[in-house]
């Protein structure tokens, strides 16, 4: 895996508490949400948090600028805005992430995250973050 | 506390809030405390603890998104005249300044509208000693989504 990304993974203690990995194929990098209880938004429904998930894909996009800028660049979220296209199940969820531009200063990152199959996503979510060299 | 909200709604959110903040670990962990609930407005004041920070050591915006989230459907809630589960369509953050692990913050939404279904929910987050500002929001909820009419989005 990218030595970049697993760094990154390492210094960031809301990944350990989200269970956080990243894994590559051969479309690039996968990353998953384990699932675990405390996840869980609304007891009744049985539904991942919302805000997990935006967390989650948070992590995501961060990982994939990582992966680009290389270890110990800083990145820092300015905005972001999510989309839940549907409902998510108490169940783990997968997640890709796309950079659509990187300047020097400001990135655009993309996140899709799915559950049942990568054909139906559940949500997505687009980060403008900032980015600097390496500390 | 609860004034001009629907009694039944009131007493249903009393029951969820208590249920979540003693039972579900992720809202026990951010301890959170109502301080304003009204119809259409709810603001608390919630811990942002050592585990949600990112690799800069402040606190993640992920948890940001999980405490407006959070605030923000429950100030759904008490806009409703009657109980219906409710879902997030989007949200829309601004994470204005970075925030300390450690720090108490408070959250305060308002629900501006329900209209045709859907809640529109604007909020803010700021740093509970000097009222530094964190960041901003706003979001859309359906209301009235299939699944247990019993719901609580937090």
């Amino acid at each position: 895996m990218n030595a970049s990304v697993a760094t990154l993974i390492e210094r960031t203690p809301v990944a350990g508490w989200l269970g956080f990995s990243a894994s590559e194929d051969d479309e690039g990098l996968v990353y998953a949400l384990a699932f675990d209880e405390k996840h869980i938004g609304n007891p009744l429904i049985r539904a991942l948090h919302g805000g997990v998930i935006g967390a989650f894909l948070e992590v995501a996009a961060q990982c994939e600028l990582a992966a680009r800028l290389g270890p110990g660049a800083a990145i820092k979220s300015v905005n972001m805005d999510i989309d839940y296209l549907m409902s998510s199940r108490a169940q783990p969820m997968t997640a890709r992430a796309s950079i659509t531009r990187m300047g020097r200063r400001l990135a655009f990152v993309e996140a899709t995250g799915w559950q049942a199959s990568e054909a139906k996503p559940v949500t997505k979510a687009r980060f403008r973050m900032r980015i600097g060299a390496a500390d | 506390m609860t004034t001009d909200i629907n009694p039944a709604i009131g007493s249903m959110l009393k029951t969820a809030r208590d249920w979540l903040t003693h039972e579900h670990s992720l809202f026990q962990s951010l301890n959170l405390e109502p301080i304003l609930i009204g119809k259409g407005k709810a603001t608390f004041a919630v811990d942002l603890p050592d585990e949600f920070t990112g690799a800069d050591g402040d606190i993640h915006g992920g948890l940001m998104t999980i405490i407006m989230d959070s605030i923000f459907g429950l100030t759904v809630f008490t806009a409703l005249e009657e109980m219906k589960p409710i879902a997030t369509i989007n949200l829309r953050l601004d994470y204005i300044a970075n925030a300390e692990a450690r720090a108490r913050a408070v959250c305060a939404a308002e629900c501006i509208t329900i209209n045709d279904e859907v809640a529109y929910v604007s909020g803010d987050l700021k740093l509970e000693g000097n009222g530094q500002l964190l960041a901003t929001g706003s979001g859309a909820f359906m209301v009235g989504t299939r699944g247990p009419a019993k719901g609580s989005r937090l």
